[in-house]
């Protein structure tokens, strides 16, 4: 049975510059039972949709035409009060960034107790009851209910959330990326309430992500947006099989996926189109490898092209040979070349046959050419290390300080980073794993010495870090370059782009203009944004996120140093442009013989991008070595955890239950044995008691757990009890 | 398009560099430009400065006479409290042996109201001036520092503003008049001594927020000194506020002068506004209803104090654009 039935939604945004149709021609049916993916990427009208259906769009943003049908009444012809009473109690929502939608300073149970009271109708001790119900099903204990929401972690939070939109047994859950600020074993946890509940409840559920490995896990049906529309529409084990839009297969092919790695990721280049003046024909077809010339002039429309499977794309036909085409990565990259050559909201000034032809220029360059450029300079049989940690802790004081003093706080030492050790070899690159507040970004930071090491030494080509100032300071800042995380502050805003990247020369006793721009020029081609003199007299907020996170690499590249910390270099950037950054990163590192360090909360991409992992757990290292054994034959619990944790983009791959304890310790906290022992599903009695020791094995991989060490035999901790999440 | 293929020839050509310096100053000025473009009533403000400027710098040729001494009639007597010529009786200034050509009347002493006014011009934009540049100034560089450096620089120099806050401003500059001789200098220095507190934790709240943004890390991993990164990086973006509470601190020096001078604390040999009230209410103008004589002092006061606000209003739309929406 239908329960919602969207009938040709349009809805207007009405901007400063123009109407934007955010949302144009939505048709989707929701079955009762179904388990519906909505995915796309930010800006394509998901959240518009979800807006509209309950009627809550920001006030410049209009319903134009089209009905939503809802159990058979039309919600747009609903007079508000009757939409109010259908809110929560029929439709439920759970909104975007959920965690803050909690009143801080009112306890969750009560919270919780009131909705029932208020928009239920239960009595007092009827939603007690219902409440503390409520809680086993999120799976959080009922005790819970009388704490404030700052006592909550994350996971915990976001599962009083849910727990608080199932409240009033509503027909339809619509959740809005409800697992895209979590960490990725929070995000199983979560995931796996959202499939219990499904089943258990027989759920109706609309979710909103755009992360179509999460999609895989919890859905049963896939509808992709793009630009406003539906472009296609399946049963999720068809679509991840066989994808039939070309969109879908690039998002498909965007995603690294640790179960089936990919030798190197598609990235769909470009920018959706302008909402205010849409193209006349296909969407997507500026960003489409399969372009045909009718795809800019005919509208292709929703269209049957299987048992229940839809698409809107003009060889939906060919899809078949479509999509052994696009298993080769080169042919979304000559797309690529030629979208970047024109910035945002100019791209409808060049012909797409003018950018045709230019692509073909570029696309020999992104091939990975694998250590071509290595062997100059250093000899590849050069094993002295470009740059080793011995031992290195960074503790920061917090609470002190007269204001501490003042109140009675007493100082508390935070342990950030916990006698790492590792080294790195020129040309080498090094993954830094872990959930956050693992100490990675602040290993990032010792890095490139924008904190010195509290203990410990950090050796840059022979040179102590810690000792480092004067010229030997500069020279080192030269040779040693950081990539930020959000390109949108990693730029000046007040500076063009011009002055930003000539900055790093200028400092460095560039005195020649003309050679400074000519090496501006030069980074900005081999970042691949050409025509680089379009780009010179730019501000960073006229750039796409994708664009800006290319010049945030050509600025740390401008000096042509030897070493390079990309700390998250991509989690801000849309899915279909992130693989153009990390395959444009690994190039560049393996044609200047870069050393990198890669930090990600990301295993996958990891995986993707590095010779070796090193999995950081409070500030320690427990597990390094090279990529491919790290993940396929995980040894310490911690990094098996993570490894089962990451959804994978396919439906018939279900991740294995987790076995490890919610809640990281407070990175106050200082333990005698193995800091993870608390958590851990194997733990033994020694691992109180005793550190684990380093265990180095035959692949060079070095375990820093006792199950593989002398304490081996050592009791297990009463096991079981208490494993559950 | 041609912007694409008009950079190439450029640099096919003579590869010269005409990309635009973003200089601090010029940010700046873009800055003012739109602030003043976008809000009429800014630009009302500044034209009550700009007007007052003129009638200051050009005062004496303005003035018909001059403002402190008092004027005779043939007899050799003062011409008291004669009334605009606009409003006299006929004939009565013949009578009493002089012409009335005074636009304003004259003070009970004989002094012309309208000259008075117009000296007064010159009091109120010195002290508005100097105050707001002493109020900019210190408070952009006590917050640029305590913000930047963090630590026991911070600490001292944010305890001080706390003192700085604890001490009640009127009175303050009643003591500071009582050490030193009377005179509109004295307004400045309480104001530059007192007014930085504001804006210095403005500017130093911001500096913070700056400070840990992504390019400021960039610009020291790729080597930038500290004075580099405070100047080059974080001071422009700060400039605007120094120049938003500049503009209000010029509103309030004036405020303070006139009250400083109706209480009486002023220099009696430098006409002000605030020295014309106190003037005409001690010889009791009110109650002979000499409106000439009070009415135009208060009025150019309260031009050039919503002049400021005007201008600080306008700065704080563009700073701040949320505001608007609220």
């Amino acid at each position: 049975m239908t329960i919602l039935s969207i009938r040709n939604l349009k809805v207007d945004y009405a901007t400063q510059d123009g109407t934007a149709r955010a949302v144009d021609g939505v048709s989707l049916d929701v079955a009762a039972g179904q388990q519906l993916g909505l995915i796309g990427e930010s800006g394509c009208g998901k959240t518009t949709l979800l807006k509209a259906i309950v009627q809550v769009l920001p006030r410049n943003g209009r319903v134009v035409a089209g009905e939503i049908n809802f159990k058979g009444t039309d919600l747009l012809r609903l007079p508000p009060a009757d939409m109010r009473q259908l809110r929560w109690r029929e439709i439920a929502t759970i909104p975007q960034a959920s965690m803050d939608s909690l009143n801080p300073v009112e306890r969750v149970g009560s919270q919780l107790t009131k909705l029932l009271a208020v928009r239920g109708g239960y009595d007092r001790r009827a939603a007690k009851r219902r409440a503390v119900d409520l809680f086993d099903l999120v799976g959080l204990d009922s005790g819970r209910l009388s704490h404030y929401p700052h006592e909550f972690s994350g996971g915990m939070k976001q599962r009083a959330v849910i727990a608080m939109a199932l409240a009033l047994e509503p027909s339809l859950l619509i959740a809005d990326e409800p697992v895209t600020a979590l960490d990725v074993i929070v995000q199983h946890q979560i995931l796996e309430v959202l499939r219990r509940l499904e089943e258990e409840l027989k759920l109706t559920v609309m979710l909103i992500t755009h992360d179509i490995s999460v999609v895989a896990q919890v859905c049963d049906s896939v509808a992709v947006m793009y630009a406003g529309r539906i472009v296609e529409q399946a049963a999720a084990a068809p679509f991840f099989a066989s994808p039939a839009h070309p969109y879908s297969l690039g998002l498909q092919q965007a995603f690294p996926n640790l179960a089936r790695p990919r030798e190197q990721l598609v990235s769909i280049e470009g920018y959706p189109p302008d909402l205010r003046e849409p193209p006349t024909g296909c969407r997507f077809a500026e960003r489409c490898p399969f372009v045909l010339d009718a795809c800019h002039i005919d509208d292709p429309q929703l269209q049957q092209v299987g048992a229940d499977r839809y698409a809107a794309c003009l060889r939906s036909g060919e899809m078949d040979m479509l999509r052994q085409q696009a298993e080769d990565p080169a042919l979304w990259q000559q797309v690529e070349v030629a979208q970047d050559s024109a910035p945002a909201g100019q791209s409808p000034a060049l012909s797409p046959t003018e950018r045709r032809g230019e692509s073909f220029i570029g696309s020999a360059t992104e091939n990975i050419s694998p250590s071509l450029f290595m062997g100059e300079g250093f000899g590849v049989g050069d094993e002295r290390p470009l740059l080793e940690l011995r031992d290195v802790s960074k503790r920061f004081k917090v609470g002190g300080g007269l204001a501490g003093l003042l109140r009675g706080d007493e100082e508390q030492t935070v342990y950030a980073v916990n006698n790492i050790s590792f080294s790195l070899r020129r040309g080498e690159s090094l993954g830094l794993a872990g959930e956050s507040g693992c100490g990675k970004s602040t290993t990032g930071k010792l890095l490139v010495k924008l904190l010195d090491a509290s203990d410990g030494e950090i050796d840059f080509d022979g040179a102590g870090l810690t000792a480092l100032d004067g010229e030997d300071l500069l020279r080192f800042r030269r040779r040693a370059q950081l990539m930020f995380q959000n390109p949108f502050e990693a730029l000046n805003p007040r500076f063009t782009l011009y002055r930003s990247l000539t900055e790093p020369l200028v400092i460095h006793g560039w005195k020649d203009e003309n050679e400074r721009l000519e090496r501006v020029v030069e980074t900005l081609e081999r970042v691949n944004l050409r025509p680089a003199e379009v780009f010179l007299d730019k501000y960073p907020h006229q750039l796409s996120g994708g664009q800006l996170q290319r010049v945030v690499l050509a600025r740390a590249l401008v000096l042509q140093p030897d070493f390079l910390v990309a700390d998250e270099p991509v989690s801000m950037l849309d899915v279909s442009v992130r693989a153009g950054i990390l395959n444009t990163t690994r190039r560049l590192a393996s044609e200047l013989g870069l050393a990198t360090v890669y930090i990600s909360h990301d295993l996958s991409l990891l995986q993707y991008t590095c010779d070796r992992i090193a999995i950081m757990y409070l500030g320690e290292i427990v597990e390094i070595g090279p990529s491919q054994q790290v993940i396929n034959n995980p040894q310490h619990p911690y990094t098996q955890a993570l490894i089962a944790a990451v959804p994978v983009p396919d439906p018939t791959i279900e991740n294995p239950p987790l076995r490890i304890r919610e809640g990281v310790p407070r990175p106050t906290e200082r333990f005698i044995g193995c800091s993870f022992a608390q958590r851990c599903p194997e733990a033994m009695e020694a691992c109180l008691a005793v550190r684990p020791p380093q265990v180095r094995d035959a692949e060079g991989r070095i375990t820093q757990c006792h199950l593989y060490g002398e304490h081996s035999a050592s009791p297990k901790l009463n096991g079981g009890s208490g494993m559950l999440a | 398009m041609q912007q694409e293929s008009l950079a190439r020839e450029g640099l096919q050509g003579k590869r010269t560099v005409q990309f635009r310096q973003g200089s601090a100053l010029r940010q700046l000025w873009e800055t003012n430009l739109e602030v003043f473009q976008r809000d009429k009533l800014a630009l009302l403000g500044l034209f009550i400065f700009a007007f007052f400027t003129l009638v200051a710098v050009f005062a004496p040729i303005i003035a018909p006479n001059d403002p402190l001494t008092p004027l005779k009639n043939a007899d050799g007597d003062w011409i008291k409290d004669a009334e605009p010529f606009w409003m006299a009786e006929p004939g009565e200034d013949e009578a009493e042996g002089y012409v009335n050509t005074f636009q304003l009347g004259t003070t009970n002493i004989g002094r012309d109201i309208f000259s008075q006014l117009i000296f007064g011009s010159r009091a109120a934009l010195l002290v508005g001036f100097s105050a707001a540049i002493a109020v900019a100034v210190i408070g952009t560089v006590v917050g640029l520092l305590a913000g930047y450096y963090g630590g026991w620089v911070d600490t001292l120099l944010m305890r001080a503003a706390d003192v700085a806050f604890g001490i009640p401003f009127i009175p303050f500059i009643i003591v500071i008049s009582a050490f030193f001789d009377p005179s509109i200098w004295n307004v400045v220095v309480a104001m530059a001594a007192l007014l930085w507190r504001d804006s210095s934790r403005v500017i130093r709240s911001q500096v913070l927020v700056i400070k840990e943004q992504a390019f400021v890390s960039a610009a020291k991993v790729s080597g930038a000194s500290e004075l580099r990164i405070i100047f080059v990086y974080i001071a422009p973006s700060i400039l605007p506020l120094s120049f938003l509470y500049g503009t209000l601190a010029i509103a309030w020096a004036i405020l303070t002068e006139a009250s400083v001078s109706f209480l009486g604390f002023s220099d009696p040999d430098t006409i002000s506004w605030g020295y014309m009230l106190q003037d005409a209410f001690n010889s009791l103008a009110l109650s002979r209803e000499a409106f000439y004589w009070i009415v135009p002092p208060g009025l150019c006061i309260m031009l050039t104090v919503m002049a400021g606000f005007f201008i600080g209003r306008g700065y704080e739309e563009v700073l701040f654009p949320r505001l608007r929406r609220m």
